[in-house]
């Protein structure tokens, strides 16, 4: 058996065959899925679990998936989202672009594609996530130099009650 | 044709149009199902040309997802045909019933709609001569007012009456905290007036009543 990571997922589309489906074809293809069907359980889920790429219908009852893109991006920064709609226009790219979505497919999509999107979104994580990591030895490299241990804790946690 | 006319005929235009997104948005869901229930079984076919094991269960759940939405399918193109041949006529007798339920099926696909109870008529409805097409779209509207008063969790009841002197009433209620006094808004009642239907409005019991006039009193 492979030890290698399974990217984690985070499938959000009222229609529920469809996420089945897709969630089981995703699961063959060694992805850790989970499924929501509502706006409002997509946000609590990805409060509970950590999540690599979320994938999200654009057109759902209630809390739409712009919305649903919005309030995700805000809460986990590193969460790369994909935007799955049935009706693509100009102005609900744009809206979803501006959001910060990665990418926007169109309905019906070939599955290689949504499977190549996925795995290039979470790379994009991976350099995001690298980036910061990055920067943030660096300020911890800046600050230990000449502070003492409290000092330096102290910095530490300005540090990070800055990135909440 | 005078500013009156070329309201109605683009009104009947972006009713037209919004019906057929709708329904193309419907079928796009549709066949999204179909290609990944069909995916799924290819999926499934290459695990077991590979020897590995495969649950007999989820091939059925597949096929039984596939022709279920095919079924869907058909019911769907099905409505999409008495709509659009609903134009064909600017009056006809039209069974009110028949109109209420088609126009309740289009207008569930909206993602803003709520569960819709219909309840059947206690006595028979007599036809109704007037435009089908103009009180499908009053209908629709008054369905789409309906849906955001009450939110996509709520539910509505609807019903159907004969009335002394008029035809047929169509009874919305159960509707929600969307104040009353902002329907019917200007297109709907355009509409209603082309074919001499009117609105009642009822802000303490919360219900709205499409009043549709009698074979020989409509206007065509």
């Amino acid at each position: 058996m492979s030890n290698a990571y399974k990217i984690k997922l985070l499938l959000v589309d009222d229609e529920v065959k469809f996420l089945q489906s897709i969630a089981k074809r995703l699961e063959l293809k060694d992805f850790e899925v989970t499924t929501a069907t509502t706006g409002e359980a997509a946000i609590a889920c990805a409060e509970k679990g950590l999540f690599d790429v979320a994938v999200v219908d654009f057109q759902m009852p209630g809390m739409d998936g712009a919305q649903v893109l919005k309030t995700l991006k805000e809460k986990h920064k590193y969460l790369e989202i994909l935007m799955l709609t049935g009706h693509a226009t100009v102005d609900s790219a744009v809206e979803c672009t501006k959001l910060g979505a990665f990418q926007y497919l169109e309905k019906p999509y070939e599955f290689e594609k949504l499977v190549e999107v996925i795995t290039a979104a979470y790379q994009e994580r991976l350099n995001k996530k690298f980036e910061h990591n990055q920067k943030r030895m660096d300020e911890i490299q800046k600050l230990s130099f000449g502070s003492s241990p409290l000092g330096l804790l102290r910095a530490l946690s300005r540090l990070d009650n800055e990135e909440k | 044709m005078n500013g009156a006319d070329t309201n109605q005929i683009k009104e009947d235009l972006a009713f037209f149009g919004k019906i057929n997104a709708s329904i193309s948005h419907e079928l796009k869901n549709i066949l999204a199902i179909i290609s990944e229930a069909a995916g799924l079984l290819n999926d499934l076919t290459e695990m077991a040309a590979t020897g590995k094991d495969v649950d007999p269960e989820m091939l059925k759940t597949c096929s039984q997802d596939i022709i279920d939405e095919i079924q869907r399918g058909f019911t769907t193109i099905r409505q999409m045909n008495i709509f659009s041949h609903s134009a064909d006529d600017p009056a006809k007798e039209v069974n009110p019933t028949d109109c209420l339920k088609l126009m309740i099926g289009l207008a569930g696909f909206l993602s803003v709609a709520c569960q819709i109870r219909f309840d059947p008529p206690k006595t028979d409805i007599p036809m109704v001569y007037t435009n089908p097409f103009r009180l499908q779209n009053l209908i629709y509207q008054t369905l789409v007012f309906a849906f955001k008063s009450v939110g996509p969790e709520g539910a509505i009841t609807v019903s159907l009456h004969s009335e002394k002197g008029d035809a047929a009433r169509i009874h919305f209620s159960g509707l929600g905290s969307e104040p009353l006094r902002l329907f019917p808004y200007e297109r709907a009642s355009m509409v209603a007036g082309s074919i001499n239907a009117e609105f009642q409005i009822d802000d303490n019991n919360q219900t709205i009543d499409i009043m549709v006039p009698q074979l020989e009193k409509a206007m065509h």
